[in-house]
């Protein structure tokens, strides 16, 4: 008989048991939490201005204010629709995992988690269409054929973690700055609140099937596993600079600006900060060898 | 492996010098050679190749009105994107 994926361990059991508690203690009522104005100020940013992809770049020097706030607008709508798409990804992976023997260990855990990321995904989905009257649709689609196994498993905890990670970097600075309308701060606040229990739960699960397949897997092998991490970094990166919000935002050439955008070294400074966290934590992991992404 | 890239419109041209940068080592792509099996575009590469796709036919592409297999050849994106016959 085949021991399980997540296997018993102490330490991992206290975390667990201490998250749930926290979940228990931090629960809110999503539907009724948040004051919805019918419409958000179309002068100001929606976004932090220094978080735009735009912010510092050549290609921004050309916008006017009314411009870059009309970016900050449709950059957030297509933030909260990234997180639309992760989310709605997080719990189809949790609920396939959920009270199987693999992850019996951590189910009570992820029944809160389902629970909080159904929570998030609603006032996400419900913020982008009460002010921008659509969730930008995912553009992804699965070519290869999904792989499965041990490492398969710990490839979906390492994106889920990533992701949370890199939103949270977002997260954490909007609910603190208060340019941003009441509305826009809370949202991020909250998030960033729960998110700091799922991103301590990731760590700790990432690091544990790491630690499992090192005793398994070849150099080779784990080199594919850090490539294919790096590359979903990349994904994740390149996904915050959309063209269709661009044009939404009445900017004229918006492949163009993409693709300027994404070879300046000013966005590059602003990936650098918001992946600072998570490459500390992979390669202090040695989960990664360096902390160099792939280009665009 | 030739001919993929002649006589065929500028944007299509683009399209094919961008998926040659996914495997520096190859000079052209045969139009029938799978992208997929050869890993010259997968799924973490595929958004960025779909917006060089929007830019250079100048239209969105909505997902529900394609499928993986749209995707698949040089020829299969050149008579789906680019209205052209082999």
């Amino acid at each position: 008989m085949s021991t399980p994926v997540l296997q018993a361990d102490a330490q991992l059991q206290s975390i667990l048991d201490r998250l749930v508690s926290m979940s228990e203690r931090d629960h809110y009522d999503p539907y009724t939490m948040f004051d919805w104005p019918d419409s958000l100020p179309e002068d100001q940013y929606w976004m932090t201005p220094e978080l735009l992809s735009i912010h510092g770049t050549k290609v921004a020097e050309s916008f006017t204010e009314e411009q870059k706030w009309a970016i900050s607008k449709w950059e957030s709508v297509n933030f909260y629709s990234l997180n639309v798409d992760g989310i709605r990804e997080l719990i189809t992976e949790i609920i396939a995992r959920i009270h199987t023997k693999d992850f019996a260990l951590s189910s009570e855990y992820f029944h809160h988690m389902i629970g909080e990321e159904n929570a998030h995904m609603w006032f996400f989905a419900r913020f982008c269409l009460l002010y921008g009257g659509k969730v930008y649709p995912d553009k992804g689609v699965q070519l290869e054929m999904k792989s499965e196994g041990e490492s398969a498993h710990f490839l979906v905890f390492a994106r889920l973690l990533l992701f949370e990670e890199v939103v949270d970097f977002f997260n954490k600075r909007m609910g603190d700055d208060d340019r941003l309308h009441p509305t826009i701060r809370k949202i991020n606040a909250i998030h960033h609140q729960d998110e700091s229990r799922h991103v301590a739960f990731g760590r700790q699960i990432v690091s544990h099937l790491h630690r499992q397949l090192r005793e398994k897997l070849s150099t080779e092998e784990l080199a594919e596993l850090e490539l294919y991490l790096k590359r979903y970094l990349r994904k994740s990166v390149d996904g915050l600079v959309n063209p269709a919000a661009f044009k939404d935002a009445g900017i004229a050439n918006p492949y163009q600006v993409r693709n300027e955008v994404l070879a300046d070294p000013a966005f590059h400074e602003l990936e650098r900060k918001m992946l600072k966290r998570s490459m500390s934590f992979l390669v202090n992991e040695g989960i990664f060898t360096d902390d160099v992404l792939p280009r665009s | 492996m030739s001919g993929a890239t002649e006589h065929k419109p500028a944007g299509f041209d683009a399209v094919v010098r961008y998926l040659l940068t996914k495997r520096p080592e190859l000079t052209s792509i045969d139009p029938d050679l799978d992208l997929v099996e050869n890993r010259i575009l997968d799924s973490l590469g595929f958004v960025n190749f779909l917006y060089v796709l929007e830019e250079q036919t100048g239209e969105e592409i909505l997902m529900e009105h394609v499928t993986p297999s749209d995707f698949r050849t040089i020829n299969s994106i050149r008579k789906r994107f680019f209205h052209e016959s082999e």
